[in-house]
Parts: structure tokens; sequence; C-alpha cells
């Protein structure tokens, strides 16, 4: 099934992507710098740890992966054909 | 397990290159992509500059590749006071009339059709491609890289993967070939995508960027260095607005992007007077999408030293870092870094050797890259930072000009220079195909429509009122220069080589002339106007002349 924000038109997202990011707890400082750096609002803090809010609007930059300085958390590319896709870029 | 000469991961505007190559040498070829249309996955490209195309692969020289227009230079907004409307303007690196716009300083691509292009071409020389495929790991035996797993739990040999999965480099990073970057050097790139009718782009844009640089307390670009400031691409029917910035500052504090990115983006498009009249009125938003990409790699001692190749594989583009920290554009880097890796690929296959210490030959020849090597290293894009820092506009005004005006070729040159004497001196007859090119792409952009939702129109030309004459005067000419250059080759080829050690002074010859060029330029702006009826001239002949007339002669077009 394919998915459409208002927020980010011309984008769509095909279902079946799965878990392909993971915070691994015991190391998340909460520190927040996935939060400020998501433009798709896929993080929040809570408990003082970051958590995986929303996966649905997440266009794969990795920017949460480089900016963790605790590498806490675990990026994989969705699996083939499935996560965002644009004719626009 | 399905076994392979050579397994390339990724189908983005290198992958193909280096897939094309190893297939047409014989070796059966697997390109793996993970969307599941090539292409729908890259978002950035837009403007792809001339070397690319000139110094680039063969196959898209000599090709047809889908363009959205030709651009004919950068006028950089240097924005003193956006309240006020107090606005600098740098316009000097622009293509004069009656060249512009046929003489392009390069091209502005949609990266999905063109992505898809290249790997169609791929395909037709053999490389078999599978979408809809991510590979997760690379399969080691012994510490040498043999092949991948995918997804779906397959596993694939090879006896040599080239790896163009892109900056992010997670196969790299997690089978231990290079660390990954760290935030300071990565930039995030927020696109927005306007629909825009075509005689307003052409009316606002004509075939020129627009660039604009500003204070960070003004809120309206990224802190000056660690990002762009704005800049805005017109392609056929369309506008692309980019605001890029690096995801920690120097002191390695991570910016609030999204409400920075909101915050920028509001600022500008309503408080600066040119966006706010000319654009805003006419644009319609289609798409917003974002990217990260390693904009200052080469620019860090440690991390251009990492390795770009191991036992048995081999990093291309922005997989290796090789992102051009100063135009911002990863193309041309992708296309000559895939050409070498595919030239290595096949020496080492011949050879049968793929250790690192064999693979060795790719970092050299990527080192030895004049123009990889120019683009990756050029500081202007840092300069920035140090203007940000004493708020100098003297220094402003000097970076921006020597990084995207007329003062860019005091420090590109020499690298320009010798790339053309190194091609020509390895194939003269290249002469001729670079003076086809340009004409034959601009005929491309007036005709060739496409249609993104997969399909592409036919180009829908009047041939009742071809230019014969001029066009069998222009064939002959062709001919002719073919004929001088086969039949001078050992002279040019021996003048090229001898002329070689000279590009080093282009540089310095430029610094003293540029001034001059500068004071000429300007005169000819003025004289331009009555040159018009000249532009339209030659823009007429192109739209009308049979493009076999610019065809390559050589087989292998597209």
């Amino acid at each position: 099934m394919t998915r459409t924000y208002e927020e980010f038109p011309g984008v769509e997202w095909v279902e079946g992507a799965g878990q392909f990011i993971r915070v691994i707890e015991e190391r998340c400082s909460g520190c927040a710098n996935c939060v400020k750096v998501c433009l798709a609002d896929c993080y929040e803090i809570s408990g003082k740890k970051a958590r995986i809010r929303d996966l649905d609007r997440c266009m794969e930059c990795a920017s949460c992966w480089y900016v963790c300085p605790e590498d806490a958390i675990a990026f994989s590319w969705p699996p083939g054909g499935t996560g965002f896709r644009t004719d626009w870029g | 397990m399905k076994e392979y000469d050579v397994v390339v991961i990724g189908a983005g505007f290198g992958g193909p290159v280096a897939a094309k190559k190893c297939a047409e040498a014989g070796f059966r070829t697997l390109m793996l992509e993970r969307s599941a249309r090539v292409g729908e996955k890259v978002i950035s490209g837009l403007t792809i500059p001339f070397y690319g195309f000139l110094f680039g692969p063969a196959f898209i020289r000599d090709g047809n590749p889908p363009i959205e227009r030709p651009v004919d230079g950068i006028i950089n907004y240097i924005i003193k006071d956006i309240e006020a409307g107090d606005i600098e303007i740098d316009d000097s690196l622009r293509i004069p009339r009656p060249l512009s716009p046929i003489l392009a300083f390069g091209y502005n691509a949609y990266c999905r059709p063109f992505c898809q292009w290249e790997a169609e071409k791929a395909v037709e020389s053999g490389v078999e491609l599978r979408t809809s495929t991510t590979v997760v790991e690379l399969l080691k035996e012994d510490g040498r890289v043999v092949g991948v797993k995918t997804d779906k739990g397959e596993e694939i040999r090879a006896r040599l993967v080239i790896d163009g999965e892109g900056s992010q480099g997670l196969l790299a990073v997690g089978a231990g070939i290079r660390e990954k970057y760290p935030p300071e050097v990565i930039s995030l790139a927020d696109v927005y995508d306007y629909e825009m009718a075509k005689e307003d782009v052409d009316e606002v844009f004509g075939y020129t960027l627009r660039f604009c640089w500003g204070w960070d307390e003004q809120r309206i670009a990224p802190p000056l260095g660690h990002g762009n400031g704005l800049m805005v691409w017109p392609y056929r029917e369309s506008v692309h607005f980019c605001q890029d910035q690096c995801l920690a500052m120097d002191d390695g504090k991570v910016p609030n992007l999204r409400k920075l990115f909101e915050e920028y983006h509001r600022n500008l498009t309503s408080g600066l007077p040119w966006w706010r009249e000319e654009i805003a009125p006419r644009a319609r938003l289609r798409a917003r999408v974002f990217e990260n990409f390693e904009i200052f790699v080469g620019l860090n001692e440690r991390l251009r030293a990492m390795p770009n190749h191991a036992d048995g594989i081999i990093l291309i583009g922005d997989a290796a870092g090789l992102e051009s920290t100063e135009l911002c554009d990863g193309v041309p880097a992708a296309w000559f870094s895939a050409d070498i890796a595919a030239d290595v690929a096949i020496e080492a296959l011949r050879a049968g050797d793929v250790s690192a210490s064999f693979l060795s030959r790719y970092d050299q020849r990527v080192r030895a890259h004049p123009i990889i090597q120019w683009s990756i290293t050029a500081p202007h894009r840092y300069n920035l930072r140090f203007a940000q820092e004493h708020h100098s506009l003297e220094e402003l005004r000097r970076y921006v000009h020597d990084g995207w005006g007329l003062g860019g070729f005091a420090f590109m040159s020499s690298a320009l220079v010798k790339m053309i004497l190194q091609a020509i001196r390895e194939d003269p007859m290249i002469i001729t195909s670079w003076l086809r090119m340009f004409p034959r792409y601009y005929y491309n952009w007036l005709y060739e429509r496409y249609d993104y939702s997969g399909g592409r129109g036919e180009p829908a030309r009047d041939h009742s009122r071809e230019p014969r004459v001029a066009q069998a005067v222009l064939r002959a000419g062709f001919k002719l220069m073919d004929s001088a250059l086969a039949l001078g080759a050992p002279l040019v080829k021996a003048a090229a080589g001898l002329l070689e050690p000279v590009a080093r002074f282009a540089n310095p010859a430029m610094k003293v002339l540029l001034p001059g060029i500068e004071a000429l330029m300007r005169g000819w702006k003025k004289v331009e106007p009555a040159l018009a009826p000249l532009s339209d001239r030659m823009i007429d002949f192109v739209g009308r002349a049979d493009p076999a007339v610019f065809a390559a002669p050589r087989k292998g077009g597209g």
C-alpha cells in the first residue's frame, strides 16, 4: 500500500519497510540530536531516551545515524522497493 | 549460489557507468538497486557542470541524456539587508550571448530519468539489473570481499564488488572498510520542487542559476560555510529551491534543523522581493524532499585518507566521499570514479588479482584526476566560514566571486586545461565529439520531453524548414575536422603531451588575466543586446537542423 503526506507533497511511501531504524536504549544518552535533525519528525524523547515515534515519513537520509554521539541508532535500508519514492529529486 | 564477475551496488549516477564498462569488456555483471524504479530514491543532482559531460563516460558525452534546461551561469545575490531590499549582485560567471545557451556551463536534470537513462544503456550493454533488491551485507572470506547478501537472504558471489551505495556507506562502514564520517562534514539538503509555466521560468530565470548568500542573523540561510546560502535552479517547467546545512557545527553542536529550515524558507520566500513578487505568484509547490551528502570530506586530511578500496571491493562516488566540496555536485566525481573503477576492475579481473594491493591503482588514479581533486579539495566554501566569523562583507564578496563567480577560473583552470590535454592526448578525435555535444544537447532540450510517469514522448519536429545548406556546410566542416584530426593524430597527441606541463601555469595566468577578462565581459554585456538576432539565428538553426548533424560519429551513442 502507498501512503502520502500533506507536508511532503510529491513523495510516496510504500509500506513493508519494517523497523529499519532502531534505538539501542542502553546506549542512548537522551541528547535529542536525532530529534533536532529529523525533518520527518520520526523521533521523540520519552523517559530521557530517544524513541522512534513514527517511521512513516522517513526519507532514509540517515542524519540521525550521523549525529548520534553514542552510536545508539542502528540504521539499515528498508527492504528493496519499500520506503520512500519520488520523481522530483 | 549465483556467481558473477562483477556485482555493482546501486544504480545511481555512478553504478551504471561502472557496470556498463565491465559488461562491455565481457564480464558477467550484475547491478543491484534497492528502489523499485531506478532513480526514485536519488534526490540531489540538480546542475551537472559541463566538465562532467566533457570528461566523463563516452556514452553520456556522445549520447542524448535527459536534461531539463541548459545553464549559462550563476547569478550570486549577496543579501546585505533583506528588509530594505539591499542586495549586491555578482553575475560575472555567465557565458555571454550569442554563445549562450547553446554553449552551456552545465545542465539541469531530474535524477530519476537521468539515472534511468544510464541504467538502460548499461542493460543494453549486457548488464543484468535487479531492482527492489537491497544489499544488506558484504560477504567476506579470509578478510576479502567475495560477494553480497541481499534482503531476501540470497548470497551472490562476485570476483569483484563495485560499491556505489551512496554517501552513508552503510556496507563499507559495516564491513570495516572505512569509518563513518563525522556529522560536521555532512550537509542535509532540503529541496522544494515548484511547478511553474515554461514561459514564466524563461522570463524570470532564463538559463541562469540563482544563489543567495546572507548573514546568520538574517535567518534566511544557514551560517555561511556550514551549508549553502540558498540555491535556485530553473528546469523546463519547474524550479528547485535548495537549502542545506551541515548536521553539526565546528564545536560539535547539532543545530535544530527542523526548526531552522522552516524559518529560512519562510523568511526568504516572504522577505526576498525577487521571490515574493516574481516567483511566488507563478509557482506551485509540487514536492519537498531531503537527503544528505558529504560536503566537507575532501577538505579533511584524515577523512580524505580513508580507504576507497579493499580486497575484492572498490568504492565509487559518494560512497568514497567524492562529493564536490566546491560546487556541491557529486555527479561528475561519481562518473569519473566509476569510469576509473571499471578500468581497474577490468585490469584486475584479467590479471586474476583483486587484492587491495592491485586495486590501489584505483586510488592512485583518483588522486591523479585533476578535476576530482580540485572539486573535492577546493576551499572556497570552507572560506565562507571565515567570512561569517569575521562578518566581513569584503571577504564574503571575494569568496563568493572566487568560488561561484568568474574568479573561480583562477583556481580551476589548471585542472581544466590538464584534463583537456590529457583527453586529447588519449584521443584527438574527442575535439569534434565535444563540439557536437553542445548543439545536440540543446536540440534535445528543445524537443525531447520527459514524461515523469515513466514514458517518454517522441520529439515533434517540423522537417519542412530545415536549413539544408547551412547543415551541409556544418556537416562537411565536422568531417573535415575529423579527417584532419585523424591524419594529424600523432602530431596532435605529441603537442598535447608537450603542453601538459604548461597546464600548471593556467591558474596563475588566469589570476593575472582575470581583471582584463572581467572588463571585457562587462563591455561585452553592453554589446549583447545588439547580438540578440545572431543568438536567435543560432538557436533557430539548431532547432530546425537534422539532429544527425550533431550525432557522434562513433558507435556507443544513445
